[in-house]
């Protein structure tokens, strides 16, 4: 009788295992090479229910375009996001803060709507911090995968001055504020 | 024949007031448009360096060229004095009198050193603050309190995307090998000359004088502090003839701050790039 029993616990675990392997198996994807494909791919993927693996997909298609650097993967991206954004399956805004994360000389981590001696000072030091990891993956989009160094070193210098413009602003606002 | 007809044309026009109106407008459209096309792309306008902070600046420059001029003939001899003590491998030989002759000479070149600094520092200092209180002002205002980090990141990329080839280089911060009252002199031409152009560079400017003043500011009181420990240190050693090392690195700081003879960390803001083809723009794009 107990060896009934284990039997029908550990089928029970193949079976639950096998479950779990399939649905992993459903989403994960092996891209081609060529970005326009894969992202291709990644639509259909993206279609049939894998929306919870979008970031994902997006950190693979970026390898893609770095292993095949081409000065159109930037609009390639552009029209990708632009295409799963339409289709619901992100929003907008995500859409726009992907794109621009990685192939904008504009940073993402330098914006608000309220005015600086109020928003940007206080965190001051995260938002300079939050800019240098952004021009690491900027690096990533521009450099290595769209091969537009300009860009880079525009968003590169664009940082720099802003170091040294939030330094001075964010110090008269202390004065003002003593 | 023609004639008349092109006298009875603008005869016709000049009795229509609405076709004067049109060409009135035409022309007034035709103005802004070579206007626009003409003038550079200016972003958000930030009014930086109105005339009284010029004027802080003009000011400025002045003074330390007043301070410069005094105390440039008691640095060359104390550095003289200095390269005879060396040279006479006086270091360590207190014993001996012609050494000792040197030293108190040399002492005393630093007394008058310190004095007249103690005499044109206040000057200097007001004018520092006066230059650093009007921009810290104007920096809080239009920076601080006008923009946002969106409108700001807008300005600052106006000025590496709109920036030519043949538009000198902004200003930099930390600039060695420069004297003091040339700095504010080229300060003060950068700004002039600026004025017209785009808001965008002067926002990297005006950053970078304040945080220079500032820094001057601070250099200025914390040196006026030491003055009289230093006279009084000296007035001392004058007993004993001895120089110290304190000596030097008094006057190591003054040349520092008034000549510039320090190597500084490398430039914050350089030439801007430019990109040579049209670039994609995403509709994405913030």
């Amino acid at each position: 009788m107990k060896y009934h029993i284990l039997m029908v616990l550990t089928g029970t675990l193949i079976l639950a295992s096998c479950t779990t392997t399939q649905t992993v198996d459903a989403c994960s994807v092996s891209l081609s090479s060529n970005v326009a494909a894969a992202m291709r791919q990644v639509e259909e993927k993206l279609s049939d229910g894998c929306v919870y693996s979008f970031d994902h997909y997006v950190a693979q298609l970026l390898d893609t375009a770095a292993e095949n650097p081409d000065s159109d993967n930037k609009r390639l991206f552009s029209d990708f996001l632009v295409r799963v954004s339409d289709q619901g399956l992100i929003s907008k805004r995500q859409a726009s803060s992907i794109y621009n994360r990685y192939f904008n000389v504009k940073f993402v981590a330098l914006t608000g709507e309220y005015n600086n001696c109020s928003q940007t000072c206080p965190v001051r030091r995260k938002v300079l911090a939050d800019m240098q990891t952004e021009l690491l993956d900027k690096e990533l989009g521009l450099v290595r995968a769209s091969q537009d160094n300009a860009s880079y070193y525009r968003a590169d210098h664009l940082l720099k001055e802003t170091q040294l413009v939030l330094e001075a602003t964010c110090r008269a606002c202390e004065a003002g504020s003593l | 024949m023609q004639a008349n007809d092109s006298n009875t044309t603008w005869e016709e026009t000049m009795k229509n007031p609405g076709l004067i109106q049109a060409i009135c407008l035409g022309i007034l459209l035709n103005a802004c448009l070579i206007d626009t096309a003409g003038a550079k792309p200016t972003g958000p306008t930030m009014r930086l360096f109105p005339t009284t902070v010029l004027e802080d600046i003009r000011e400025t420059s002045q003074v330390a060229e007043e301070m410069e001029n005094n105390i440039q003939n008691v640095i060359t001899r104390l550095d003289l004095q200095q390269q005879l003590f060396t040279e006479s491998q006086c270091a360590g030989a207190d014993e001996d009198p012609g050494c000792e002759r040197i030293a108190r000479q040399l002492g005393s070149t630093y007394l008058e050193m310190l004095n007249v600094m103690s005499e044109r520092l206040p000057d200097m200092e007001r004018a520092v603050t006066n230059t650093k209180t009007s921009l810290e002002k104007r920096l809080r205002t239009e920076l601080g309190q006008k923009s946002t980090a969106t409108s700001l990141q807008d300005a600052l990329l106006g000025t590496v995307a709109q920036a030519t080839s043949d538009e000198s280089p902004i200003a930099l911060r930390g600039r060695s090998g420069v004297r003091l009252s040339d700095r504010f002199k080229e300060y003060y031409d950068l700004v002039a000359t600026r004025q017209t152009g785009n808001s965008q560079s002067l926002a990297v400017i005006a950053s970078d004088i304040y945080l220079d003043m500032d820094e001057a500011a601070r250099l200025i009181a914390a040196t006026q502090e030491e003055i009289a420990r230093a006279t009084l240190m000296e007035q001392l050693n004058q007993s004993f003839g001895q120089i110290t090392p304190e000596m030097a690195a008094v006057v190591s700081g003054v040349k520092t701050i008034l000549f510039g003879e320090s190597v500084d960390a490398p430039p914050v803001a350089s030439v801007p790039f430019l990109a040579g083809d049209v670039p994609f723009v995403s509709p994405l794009e913030i």
